[in-house]
């Protein structure tokens, strides 16, 4: 199984085993990572999900919808490049070490 | 996405109602719907210090109505599906996406989602409202005191409506009527012939009103839900467009209505959260969300149990139905700090108003906007040293859906 990397707004990182086909929310839901609130449970409706992803592996990552594209401009925290929504991002053994920074807010 | 399996064998031994062994659902008997209508809170608050799950004879339902338990429910809707063969709402509405699940679901979510985007909202929506709100607030402005039930929330939510579903000469008097007759036909489980035809009734009207339109957006389309249905990724049948389009006449008017009348009604009640709301500017969405946690205008929606199941060390069966009280969880002591006021400074918790889940609301984006961004901070701005009637006062009602049933104001000219 990989493990991925949340790395809190004060700086502490937070090493997690991430189970293969689930989500990113999933797993910082299952291995209570604060900071991931995921008031849609997945349904891509409420952006409470949103994670800065490297910018070196976003071409790892499945392509941004439409729908992500608009809901990513109104999350709580200012979008960046690698701005995500984390519960659209399936976990993959390429995502071995990946860090995945949480917003300061949700 | 957001089916994870049940955490079962851990929630029996260690759930926070201390039992080694699920127990049997307990009944409550002595509930009447009529008490439940006027006031749920305190049957629930009852009901939850002794179980997660509590069956209610006069509801037909198991009635869930702890937080965590709910949250449990929305994240494995394989097992607590939506999908329901007994459903009243198939019978009067057709079968929507409310009442499906996993991938029909989702193709049919798929087709509504572009008029809902907050990026639509705010650009599209929002100036319209804006327009909406202050043309009803003026015609009430000199007369120093009004039903805001009637005058204003009633019809800002009934207008916004006609506007978003892409409707053409269609008054906000009669969309208003439609949804309450779907309402009253959905909810008719004694029978009546005429909540039935009544019904029925609205329901061809809705189609007409529908297929006065259809060939408009067909060859123009723009960002009205008819229009999005008819371009959809996935082509959407009449029947889906029609009952998709029931199921929001149905159920997406009265809640912001309600909604706009609950934050009106707890700022005025309020009068120092009043006056920091409005001399801040910047505590409008707080107010909104307080609003429907505190008062969810959806109080309780329905699951079925399709396996056997423990949920919170109670034993479920399959086929067991369920009552979802997101009412009673947004109130969830363990939750919320003296979770029974009004509280606009309240630390920033996630609720359940929206629901949680493959369902949760399409129009979070679209209240939000409508209710918390314009209407209400309208309705401040505009009516000078705004306050309750003091002899008129104002009454909630229900626990199915639940809101003001008036609300008398009178400010100063
Ligand atoms: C304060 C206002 C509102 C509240 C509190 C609210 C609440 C809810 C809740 C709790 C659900 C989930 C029901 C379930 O899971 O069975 C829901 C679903 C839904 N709501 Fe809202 N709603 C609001 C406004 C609106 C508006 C204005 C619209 C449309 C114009 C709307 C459209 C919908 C739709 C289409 C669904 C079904 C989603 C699905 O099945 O995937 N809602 N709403
Ligand atoms: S969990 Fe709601 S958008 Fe991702």
């Amino acid at each position: 199984m990989p493990r991925i990397i949340f790395v809190h707004p004060d700086g502490r990182r937070q090493e997690v085993e991430a189970g293969l086909g689930k989500s990113v929310m999933e797993t910082a839901l299952d291995q209570g990572v604060e900071g991931i609130i995921a008031e849609c449970n997945g349904s891509a409706a409420c952006a409470t999900c949103h994670a800065y992803f490297d910018e070196s592996s976003l071409d790892l990552l499945p392509p941004i919808s439409e729908h992500e594209e608009d809901m990513l401009d109104f999350a709580a925290s200012q979008r960046l490049q690698g701005s995500r929504l984390s519960c659209q991002i399936t976990v993959t053994d390429a995502m071995e070490g990946m860090c995945i920074q949480l917003p300061e807010s949700q | 996405m957001g089916n994870r399996m049940p955490v079962c064998t851990q929630l029996v031994q260690s759930g926070r109602y201390g039992k080694l062994m699920a127990i049997a659902v307990p009944t409550q008997d002595g509930i009447s719907l009529d008490a439940l209508y006027e006031d749920p809170f305190p049957i629930f608050r009852q009901m939850s210090e002794k179980s997660p799950v509590t069956w209610v004879p006069s509801t037909n339902l198991n009635l869930v109505t702890g937080f965590e338990e709910i949250m449990e429910i929305e994240r494995n809707s394989s097992i607590y599906t939506s999908t329901n063969p007994t459903s009243l709402m198939n019978q009067v509405l057709g079968r929507s996406l409310m009442r499906k699940d996993g991938e029909p679901h989702a193709l049919e979510r798929k087709a509504i989602e572009p008029s809902f985007r907050p990026g639509v909202v705010k650009n599209h929506w929002s100036p319209i409202f804006a327009a909406i709100a202050d043309q009803l607030i003026t015609g009430f402005e000199k007369d120093g005191s009004t039903d805001l039930f009637q005058n204003f929330a009633a019809p800002m939510a009934s207008l916004s409506l006609i506007e978003m579903l892409g409707f053409k000469d269609v008054a906000w008097q009669d969309i208003a009527c439609w949804s309450q007759s779907l309402m009253d036909a959905m909810s008719n489980y004694g029978g009546s012939g005429d909540a039935r035809q009544r019904g029925r009734d609205a329901s061809a009207a809705i189609d007409a009103a529908i297929d006065a339109v259809v060939p408009i957006y067909q060859i123009t389309p723009n960002p009205s839900i008819i229009s999005s249905m008819l371009h959809a990724e996935s082509a959407q049948s009449i029947e889906q467009i029609r009952s998709n389009v029931k199921v929001i006449i149905g159920g997406g008017l009265n809640e912001p209505r309600d909604s706009i009348l609950t934050a009106t009604y707890g700022l005025l009640s309020n009068p120092q959260q009043q006056a920091k709301a409005i001399e801040s500017g910047a505590l409008w969405g707080a107010v909104f969300e307080e609003a429907i946690r505190w008062v969810a205008p959806i109080c309780m929606y329905p699951r079925r149990v399709d396996s056997d199941v423990v949920l919170g060390g109670v034993q479920l069966r399959e086929g067991d139905q369920l009552g979802v009280c997101v009412a009673a969880a947004n109130r969830d002591p363990s939750r919320f700090e003296q979770p029974d006021e009004f509280n606009i400074f309240r630390k920033k918790q996630s609720h359940l108003g929206f629901g949680a889940g493959p369902h949760f609301c399409a129009g979070t984006w679209v209240a939000r906007q409508m209710v918390g961004a314009i209407a209400v901070p309208q309705l401040f701005a505009r009516l000078k040293d705004l306050r309750l009637d003091e002899d008129k006062k104002a009454k909630f009602g229900g626990w199915v859906f639940r809101g003001p049933l008036n609300l008398p104001v009178q400010w100063t000219v």
